[in-house]
């Protein structure tokens, strides 16, 4: 392309600031959430490699123990086995567990402590602080008690310096730690992998956390190569029963994969907003081609060949790619740093501890974003560009004759619709995977976006003669206006229509997840109260033991009626970490599960003989039915039950396995509880036992007892919150689609200014104008509000029954709530409405001899 | 149909006017001679070029190398300026440098609208535009010049500068040029006179009074007085 084409195309570009200005915006915007929600995600998960890495450290492997651990006489053992001379692997042992603080509400830390002996290999970054802190004098921190060191972040936003006490509640009780030393890490790294941590001497935390003579795991460093497989099956050997070796990075991979259904979900409804803002630069670079017709022409006597058109075109809508993409990369920064939150908080809500400090600015992500943008403003303008280029010489491309040529093709159209649809259906058929399944939906979005001229056509036809009989020729006028610019306004209403139906989707999901959620919360919380040591259903304190002594205490009070307890601890398995469950539960304990799959009586029948029951994410993500054996590590060694039941569980994505507890205290060698339900006495008032329960729970153990009133509202709070994030989603989509909208009515303006000046010649008043504009986005936002119905229908139940289902493995009921459809015509209404309102005032402002010379 | 049996041969210079009533199939005539339409059967052969044989891709580069195009609505564009639209067909042809550059300048010298070499063309008379489009038309120093009705929207006086200039440039540099008009004075120029009449090319005879040898516009200006 020479110099002086790209030179007129740029003025062209110029000459037309808002049209380019809203597809640059429109471009920016799609980008700009796309963007954000990766940069969130990736510093969501770059936070939890780092500070995983920084308790990992190189271990290759890990030895593992059951609920309790592992003994720590275990490691004596192996250190006396080493091989001495030729050192061929090298053994650390480490306790952790998160603690909270009463310094700062809601925050937890990972106390972890270590053997500074043998930890050098481990941890250098560690390792490296004890040797050259000048501040950090060893002396101290192995033989004071409850010497911590803590990180220089973690240190200045709790307030704290060196001397300070650091005040902890482990298991519901409280602890006091001495702060000898503040950590400053080497580099960025360094200190955000020491973020959350308490440093501690392994004597120091085994004290602390009241796990005397226990370990969490050894860390082991073993040699790459053969020699690694025969040492790991000669230690695995040594190790007693219910003790395995594990390579280190199994339980990362299985963590931070438990993120991917959620991380996935979020990226597909990002790029929601940016398939708004391709419609969006698909309707100016078509207007563009238009408008343009003589002028390429023109180029084209000149002999200007085809491809050259072609790519003059391209070019163009890579420009407007380009400029949106990089100013929706700075916006997606913007909105990254506020997104980190609300992911952060979900992911803390939902799977595990994590704090993201900062928002990490990967370049994969931010180089993403730009091909994402230049990408789809290409795509975009592939179909138009095709356009220009099938211009002939000196033939004016007629908007009258692109008219025509859409309604030729409209029957090819619709087929080509219906195909899409079809294929959509298809990838979304098969037990496929969450990828394909948005594959399929966003396929089914295009094919609905497809039809739309077919469907608009269809229902102006309807419309005139109503809009006749209510608003006169006018109102006739409006109807047939939107059809007359089909290509223009077909593509406005199928970017407002996505856009709603999304909103129809998503709210419909949504509204049935929570109507599903509060009946299984009506169902499961049984109990009159929950009593437990730690936040209810928080990830990372699993194994918090409830004293025995307060149990028995809460069971003996005035008022009480019978006491369920539950054992909730984490098991470390080949595949990752597994919650399980052991329930002592009496009739009305059992009545409170749902079952998906089994007969009710036959699986507690089962369940008595020592089968076990899966929550249904569980028995989705691992492939178990009823009937088959799950092999599980117990203390006794590995031991596969038989399943007897699948139930509603809406707890966890993860899943849970849960067991009686005799069966429990058969293969477990555990007797701790984590939780208490407590059945009051009909004719009780539940608020003076609550109040009992904390009078007694108070000086031993401090506990969070809630009435089930409590725990229900708390649920849905979560729950609301863990949605948040998608409303923001929505509502940026929602204004792109609104930006496309205005877009494609200032452009029909613009090339509609000498029709307006013949009505106005002919006696049309300024004000019949601006009706008869406004008439047609009217009828445009209703023709959206109403095609997005059955769109918004269908991606509901794609999302409940198969996206939802693949990605977190739960049945929803369906819940069909009227307003939420009231809601999304009036929203495409108003919409259309708004954004129709300013070109509607430029179109009755002007003059007809203005409007007569622009031809 | 609008052609049906066209066979005419033309010579390197001259000037050939043709006429026929709108609908004749002039400017099918025209678009054929510039490779913009095909003929449906028969060949258009252009200084040994048989353009029916090129594709669509060849038939373009073959215009935007040797034909010229003046049109009845000047048709320049309006997002370049004067000057840049005089070089454009230099760079299509991949032959801009420095003294190509000086020859298209020379050029509007020659149209006399050097000092309007940076303007845009929305800023320039009637006159002016065609002027310019004269002066693009030659730019890339074509062999064949297709004139459109070039005078049709101008008014009298306008219409001799043109045409004066179009004599000037581009007869007496020995390019071949067809014009279509429905000025009957324009007729007075040329060298031959065909005119389309149900589809068929007739040759007609030269007006009697064309004074043979001088400058045509010269004789066309003593014509008239």
């Amino acid at each position: 392309m020479t110099s002086l084409l790209r030179r007129s195309s740029w003025r062209y570009l110029t000459a037309h600031p808002a049209q380019v200005g809203l597809a640059i915006l429109g471009v920016a915007l799609g980008v700009a959430v796309a963007v954000a929600i990766d940069l969130a995600n990736a510093s969501a998960e770059r936070a939890f490699r780092l500070s995983t890495e920084s308790v990992t450290g190189r271990a290759t492997h890990q030895i593992v123990g059951g609920p309790s651990g592992v003994p720590d006489s275990l490691f004596a053992n192996l250190v006396t086995a080493l091989p001495t001379g030729n050192q061929r692997f090298l053994a650390t042992p480490v306790l952790e567990r998160w603690v909270s603080t009463p310094l700062s509400e809601g925050r937890t830390l990972r106390l972890v402590g270590v053997d500074l002996l043998s930890e050098g290999a481990f941890r250098p970054h560690l390792a490296a602080l004890g040797a050259t802190g000048r501040e950090f004098d060893l002396g101290p921190f192995l033989t004071e008690p409850g010497a911590v060191a803590l990180g220089m972040e973690t240190a200045e936003e709790l307030g704290l310096e060196v001397g300070d006490a650091l005040p902890v509640a482990v298991d519901g009780q409280l602890r006091e730690l001495q702060i000898i030393a503040v950590l400053e890490g080497q580099e960025e790294r360094g200190s955000q992998a020491l973020g959350d941590l308490i440093l501690a001497d392994l004597a120091t935390a085994q004290e602390t956390l009241g796990s005397l003579q226990r370990l969490s795991r050894i860390d082991l460093i073993l040699p790459s190569g053969t020699d690694s497989e025969t040492l790991v099956t000669g230690l695995q050997r040594r190790l007693p029963s219910g003790i395995r070796l594990l390579p280190a990075e199994t339980r990362t991979n299985a963590v931070a994969g438990m993120l991917d259904a959620f991380q996935l979900n979020l990226r597909a409804l990002s790029l929601l907003a940016m398939v708004c803002g391709t419609f969006l630069v698909y309707n100016t670079i078509s207007f563009s081609v238009v408008q343009r017709r003589e002028l390429l022409g023109r180029l084209r006597v000149l002999g200007v060949r085809r491809r050259e058109v072609f790519r003059l075109v391209l070019g163009e809508a890579a420009i407007i790619g380009c400029i949106g993409a990089v100013i929706g990369i700075l916006l997606g920064i913007v909105l990254g740093s506020g997104l980190v939150h609300l992911v952060t908080q979900t992911i803390n809500d939902l799977y595990f501890q994590l704090t993201v400090r900062r928002l990490v600015l990967a370049p994969t992500v931010l180089l993403e974003g730009l091909l994402l943008g230049v990408g789809a403003s290409i795509v975009a303008a592939l179909v138009p560009a095709r356009e220009a280029a099938a211009t002939a010489p000196r033939q004016a491309l007629q908007r009258s004759a692109l008219e025509g040529k859409l309604r030729r093709q409209l029957p090819r159209t619709v087929i080509f619709g219906i195909g899409l649809i079809a294929f959509g259906a298809l990838l979304l058929w098969p037990a496929g995977s969450v990828l394909l399944a948005f594959g399929g939906v966003f396929l089914l979005l295009l094919g609905f976006a497809v039809l739309t001229p077919a469907a608009v056509i269809a229902l102006m036809r309807a419309a005139r003669p109503l809009a006749y009989r209510l608003f006169g020729l006018l109102g006739s006028m409006a109807a047939r206006g939107v059809t007359a610019s089909l290509s223009r306004t077909a593509v406005a209403i199928a970017a407002l229509t996505i856009a709603v139906s999304v909103t129809v989707g998503m709210g419909v999901m949504i509204d049935s997840f929570r109507h599903t959620l509060v009946r299984w919360l009506g169902h499961t919380l049984a109990a009159d109260i929950y009593v437990s040591p730690t936040r209810p259903g928080s990830p990372g304190a699993a194994g918090a033991p409830l004293q025995p002594e307060v149990a028995e205490r809460i069971a003996a009070l005035a008022g009480v009626d019978r006491v369920n307890t539950l054992r909730s601890v984490v098991l470390d398995t080949d595949s990752g970490p597994l919650r399980l469950s052991a329930a002592d539960l009496d009739e009305r304990g059992r009545d409170s599960f749902d079952f998906r799959y089994g007969e009710r009586n036959e699986v507690w029948q089962q369940m008595a003989q020592g089968a076990v029951m899966i929550s249904e994410p569980f028995a989705y993500r691992r492939g178990l039915a009823v009937g088959d054996q799950l092999r599980l590590p117990t203390d006794a060694g590995p031991r596969s039950f038989p399943v007897a039941g699948v139930y509603y569980d809406y707890g966890s994505d993860q899943g849970v396995v849960l067991m009686e507890r005799p069966t429990y205290d058969r293969w477990f060698d555990d007797r701790g509880f984590s939780a208490l339900a407590v059945f009051v006495q009909p004719g009780t008032d539940v608020d003076s036992v609550l109040a009992g329960v904390r009078r007694v729970a108070g000086p031993r153990q401090q506990l969070i007892a809630r009435s089930n009133r409590e725990i229900r509202q708390l649920s849905l709070e979560i729950f609301d919150r863990t949605f948040a994030i998608t409303d923001v989603l929505r509502l940026l989509a929602g204004a792109v689609a609104f930006l496309g909208v205005l877009g494609a009515l200032m452009a029909l303006q613009l090339e509609r200014g000498r029709e307006i000046g013949v009505l106005r010649a002919n006696g049309l008043t300024p004000r019949q104008v601006w009706k008869l504009v406004t008439g047609e986005t009217t009828l445009m936002g209703l023709a959206s509000g109403l095609l997005s119905l059955p769109v918004g229908w269908v991606l509901a139940m794609v999302m409940i029954e198969i996206v939802n289902r693949r990605s977190f493995g739960w049945t929803l009921q369906v819940t069909l709530s009227p307003s939420i459809f009231l809601q999304a015509v009036l929203l495409a209404l108003v919409a259309a409405v708004l954004a129709g309102l300013f070109p509607a005032h430029r179109l009755a402002a002007t003059s007809p001899a203005t409007a007569l010379r622009q031809d | 149909m609008v052609l049906e049996s066209v066979d005419a041969e033309l010579q390197r210079g001259e000037l050939v006017v043709l006429l026929g009533k709108s609908g004749s199939g002039k400017s099918t005539l025209l678009n054929l001679l510039a490779g913009i339409d095909q003929p449906d059967s028969g060949t258009v052969e252009i200084f040994g070029t048989d353009l029916t044989t090129l594709n669509e891709e060849h038939r373009t580069l073959f215009r935007r190398d040797h034909v010229g195009f003046v049109f009845q609505f000047f048709n320049l564009l309006p997002t370049l300026t004067v000057a840049e639209n005089l070089l454009l067909p230099l760079e299509l042809k991949g032959t801009v440098d420095a003294q190509s550059r000086e020859r298209a300048l020379d050029l509007l010298q020659e149209v006399g609208l050097a000092d309007r070499a940076d303007a845009f063309p929305d800023r320039l008379s009637g006159g002016e535009q065609q002027r310019v489009a004269v002066a693009r038309a030659l730019a890339h120093d074509p062999y064949l010049v297709l004139a459109d009705e070039p005078t049709g929207n101008l008014d009298r006086e306008t219409s001799h500068e043109v045409l004066e200039l179009l004599d000037r440039l581009t007869r007496r540099a020995g390019k071949t040029m067809i014009m279509v008009t429905h000025s009957h004075e324009v007729v007075g120029l040329a060298d031959r006179i065909v005119s389309i009449r149900s589809g068929r090319l007739v040759e007609q005879p030269l007006s009697p009074q064309r004074p043979v040898g001088s400058s045509s516009l010269a004789a066309l200006r003593s014509h008239r007085s």
